[in-house]
Protein backbone atom coordinates (compact mmCIF):
# COMPACT_ATOMS: atom_id res chain seq x y z
CA UNK A 1 0.00 0.00 0.00
CA UNK A 2 3.08 2.59 0.67
CA UNK A 3 4.52 1.84 -2.21
CA UNK A 4 1.29 2.59 -4.23
CA UNK A 5 0.85 5.67 -3.05
CA UNK A 6 4.83 6.52 -3.08
CA UNK A 7 5.07 6.97 1.08
CA UNK A 8 7.85 5.44 2.61
CA UNK A 9 8.02 3.10 5.33
CA UNK A 10 9.30 4.50 8.49
CA UNK A 11 12.78 3.64 9.69
CA UNK A 12 13.31 2.01 13.01
CA UNK A 13 15.89 5.03 14.72
CA UNK A 14 19.73 3.65 14.96
CA UNK A 15 19.14 4.29 18.28
CA UNK A 16 16.31 1.92 18.75
CA UNK A 17 18.13 -0.52 16.74
CA UNK A 18 21.23 -0.53 19.01
CA UNK A 19 19.26 -0.90 21.71
CA UNK A 20 17.45 -4.27 21.01
CA UNK A 21 20.67 -5.62 20.54
CA UNK A 22 22.43 -4.32 23.40
CA UNK A 23 19.44 -5.23 25.93
CA UNK A 24 19.43 -8.90 24.11
CA UNK A 25 23.19 -9.01 24.95
CA UNK A 26 22.67 -8.71 28.38
CA UNK A 27 19.85 -11.20 28.57
CA UNK A 28 22.77 -13.79 27.05
CA UNK A 29 25.41 -12.72 29.49
CA UNK A 30 23.11 -13.67 31.92
CA UNK A 31 21.91 -16.81 30.35
CA UNK A 32 25.58 -17.92 29.69
CA UNK A 33 26.16 -17.14 33.65
CA UNK A 34 23.25 -19.58 34.66
CA UNK A 35 24.21 -22.29 32.16
CA UNK A 36 27.83 -22.03 33.37
CA UNK A 37 26.38 -22.40 37.40
CA UNK A 38 24.02 -25.34 35.99
CA UNK A 39 26.86 -27.35 34.03
CA UNK A 40 28.61 -30.63 35.39
CA UNK A 41 30.70 -31.52 32.89
CA UNK A 42 33.93 -29.36 33.05
CA UNK A 43 34.25 -28.62 29.77
CA UNK A 44 30.98 -27.58 29.07
CA UNK A 45 31.24 -25.01 31.97
CA UNK A 46 34.76 -23.85 30.70
CA UNK A 47 32.58 -23.57 27.06
CA UNK A 48 29.69 -21.59 28.49
CA UNK A 49 32.36 -19.10 30.84
CA UNK A 50 34.63 -18.16 27.56
CA UNK A 51 30.83 -17.60 26.11
CA UNK A 52 29.99 -15.03 28.70
CA UNK A 53 33.00 -13.46 28.31
CA UNK A 54 32.48 -13.33 24.64
CA UNK A 55 28.90 -11.59 25.57
CA UNK A 56 29.70 -9.45 28.32
CA UNK A 57 32.77 -7.90 25.93
CA UNK A 58 30.61 -7.28 23.18
CA UNK A 59 27.62 -5.88 25.18
CA UNK A 60 30.86 -3.48 26.56
CA UNK A 61 31.47 -2.66 23.27
CA UNK A 62 28.27 -1.66 22.04
CA UNK A 63 27.49 0.14 25.06
CA UNK A 64 30.64 2.45 24.53
CA UNK A 65 29.70 3.12 21.24
CA UNK A 66 26.17 4.52 21.80
CA UNK A 67 27.15 6.64 24.54
CA UNK A 68 30.00 8.05 22.10
CA UNK A 69 27.14 8.60 19.65
CA UNK A 70 24.91 9.93 22.19
CA UNK A 71 22.58 7.58 22.50
CA UNK A 72 22.72 6.93 25.87
CA UNK A 73 21.63 8.60 28.88
CA UNK A 74 24.12 8.20 32.10
CA UNK A 75 22.03 8.36 35.24
CA UNK A 76 23.35 11.43 37.37
CA UNK A 77 25.80 11.00 40.02
CA UNK A 78 24.84 9.83 43.38
CA UNK A 79 25.13 12.28 46.14
CA UNK A 80 28.06 12.09 48.34
CA UNK A 81 25.86 11.33 51.61
CA UNK A 82 24.47 8.46 49.85
CA UNK A 83 27.40 6.87 49.60
CA UNK A 84 28.25 7.90 53.28
CA UNK A 85 25.19 6.34 54.41
CA UNK A 86 25.77 2.83 52.91
CA UNK A 87 29.41 3.33 54.36
CA UNK A 88 28.26 3.62 57.65
CA UNK A 89 25.79 0.59 57.40
CA UNK A 90 27.96 -1.65 56.24
CA UNK A 91 30.89 -1.11 58.35
CA UNK A 92 28.67 -2.01 61.06
CA UNK A 93 28.12 -5.36 59.47
CA UNK A 94 31.43 -6.14 58.91
CA UNK A 95 31.68 -5.16 62.59
CA UNK A 96 28.82 -7.62 63.95
CA UNK A 97 30.03 -10.60 61.55
CA UNK A 98 33.49 -10.11 62.17
CA UNK A 99 32.27 -10.67 65.84
CA UNK A 100 30.71 -13.62 65.13
CA UNK A 101 32.88 -15.39 62.86
CA UNK A 102 35.48 -15.02 66.02
CA UNK A 103 33.06 -16.48 68.26
CA UNK A 104 31.62 -19.23 66.33
CA UNK A 105 35.40 -20.51 65.63
CA UNK A 106 36.91 -20.08 68.98
CA UNK A 107 34.63 -22.98 69.99
CA UNK A 108 35.80 -25.32 67.37
CA UNK A 109 39.57 -25.86 68.61
CA UNK A 110 38.30 -26.03 72.72
CA UNK A 111 36.13 -28.94 71.89
CA UNK A 112 33.13 -27.03 72.75
CA UNK A 113 29.85 -28.26 72.18
CA UNK A 114 28.19 -26.83 68.75
CA UNK A 115 24.80 -25.88 69.98
CA UNK A 116 22.78 -27.51 66.74
CA UNK A 117 25.06 -30.32 66.70
CA UNK A 118 24.25 -33.06 69.70
CA UNK A 119 26.40 -36.01 69.99
CA UNK A 120 22.99 -38.23 69.90
CA UNK A 121 21.31 -36.27 66.71
CA UNK A 122 21.32 -38.40 63.42
CA UNK A 123 22.77 -36.72 60.54
CA UNK A 124 20.14 -36.05 58.24
CA UNK A 125 20.27 -37.64 55.26
CA UNK A 126 22.26 -36.47 52.14
CA UNK A 127 19.69 -34.92 50.11
CA UNK A 128 20.22 -34.99 45.76
CA UNK A 129 20.39 -32.03 43.65
CA UNK A 130 20.50 -32.15 40.23
CA UNK B 1 39.03 -35.95 29.47
CA UNK B 2 35.34 -35.35 28.25
CA UNK B 3 32.03 -36.89 30.01
CA UNK B 4 28.49 -37.40 28.70
CA UNK B 5 26.29 -34.20 28.96
CA UNK B 6 23.36 -34.23 30.84
CA UNK B 7 19.56 -33.24 29.91
CA UNK B 8 20.04 -30.54 31.58
CA UNK B 9 23.29 -29.08 29.71
CA UNK B 10 22.31 -30.16 26.57
CA UNK B 11 18.83 -27.69 26.85
CA UNK B 12 21.05 -24.80 27.67
CA UNK B 13 23.32 -25.51 24.59
CA UNK B 14 20.18 -25.68 22.26
CA UNK B 15 19.14 -22.30 23.72
CA UNK B 16 22.32 -20.60 23.55
CA UNK B 17 22.01 -22.09 19.94
CA UNK B 18 18.75 -20.65 19.60
CA UNK B 19 20.20 -16.96 21.39
CA UNK B 20 22.86 -16.61 19.05
CA UNK B 21 21.37 -17.27 15.54
CA UNK B 22 18.81 -14.16 16.52
CA UNK B 23 21.40 -12.54 17.58
CA UNK B 24 23.43 -12.85 14.49
CA UNK B 25 20.18 -11.97 12.46
CA UNK B 26 19.86 -9.06 14.70
CA UNK B 27 23.29 -7.89 14.05
CA UNK B 28 23.47 -8.27 10.46
CA UNK B 29 20.00 -6.14 10.35
CA UNK B 30 21.02 -3.59 12.86
CA UNK B 31 24.65 -3.23 10.96
CA UNK B 32 22.54 -2.72 7.19
CA UNK B 33 20.28 -0.52 8.92
CA UNK B 34 21.53 2.23 10.78
CA UNK B 35 23.62 4.75 9.58
CA UNK B 36 26.33 5.75 11.81
CA UNK B 37 29.50 4.24 9.81
CA UNK B 38 31.33 3.65 13.53
CA UNK B 39 28.20 1.86 14.62
CA UNK B 40 27.34 -0.11 11.85
CA UNK B 41 30.91 -1.27 11.74
CA UNK B 42 31.10 -2.74 15.34
CA UNK B 43 27.60 -4.39 14.44
CA UNK B 44 28.75 -6.12 11.50
CA UNK B 45 31.86 -7.73 13.54
CA UNK B 46 29.42 -8.99 16.35
CA UNK B 47 27.58 -10.96 13.21
CA UNK B 48 31.13 -12.81 13.00
CA UNK B 49 31.67 -13.63 16.62
CA UNK B 50 27.83 -14.60 17.19
CA UNK B 51 28.72 -17.03 14.33
CA UNK B 52 31.82 -18.12 15.74
CA UNK B 53 30.05 -18.44 19.11
CA UNK B 54 27.03 -21.00 17.08
CA UNK B 55 29.99 -22.89 15.69
CA UNK B 56 31.46 -23.62 18.83
CA UNK B 57 28.24 -25.03 20.59
CA UNK B 58 27.48 -26.94 17.27
CA UNK B 59 30.98 -28.19 18.34
CA UNK B 60 30.32 -29.31 21.51
CA UNK B 61 27.19 -31.14 20.50
CA UNK B 62 29.62 -32.94 18.21
CA UNK B 63 32.08 -33.67 20.36
CA UNK B 64 29.36 -35.20 23.19
CA UNK B 65 27.33 -36.79 20.49
CA UNK B 66 30.28 -39.28 20.21
CA UNK B 67 30.50 -40.42 23.93
CA UNK B 68 26.34 -40.16 24.54
CA UNK B 69 25.12 -43.93 25.61
CA UNK B 70 22.00 -44.96 23.04
CA UNK B 71 20.01 -46.42 25.73
CA UNK B 72 18.71 -45.17 28.86
CA UNK B 73 20.48 -45.60 32.14
CA UNK B 74 19.83 -47.82 34.93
Amino acid sequence: MNQQNGMQLPKLPDADWAYTVLSDLKRVVREYATAATESTCPDVRSMFTDLMNSSLKMQGDLYNAMQSANMYDTSSPVLRQEIQKQIGTYTQTQQQTQQFIQQRMSGMNSGQAQPFMGQNQQQPQSPMYN
Amino acid sequence: MLQPISGKELEYIADSMSNEDLLMKQCACAATSISDAGLSQLLSNMVKTHQQNYTTLMNSLNQHQQLAPTAPQN
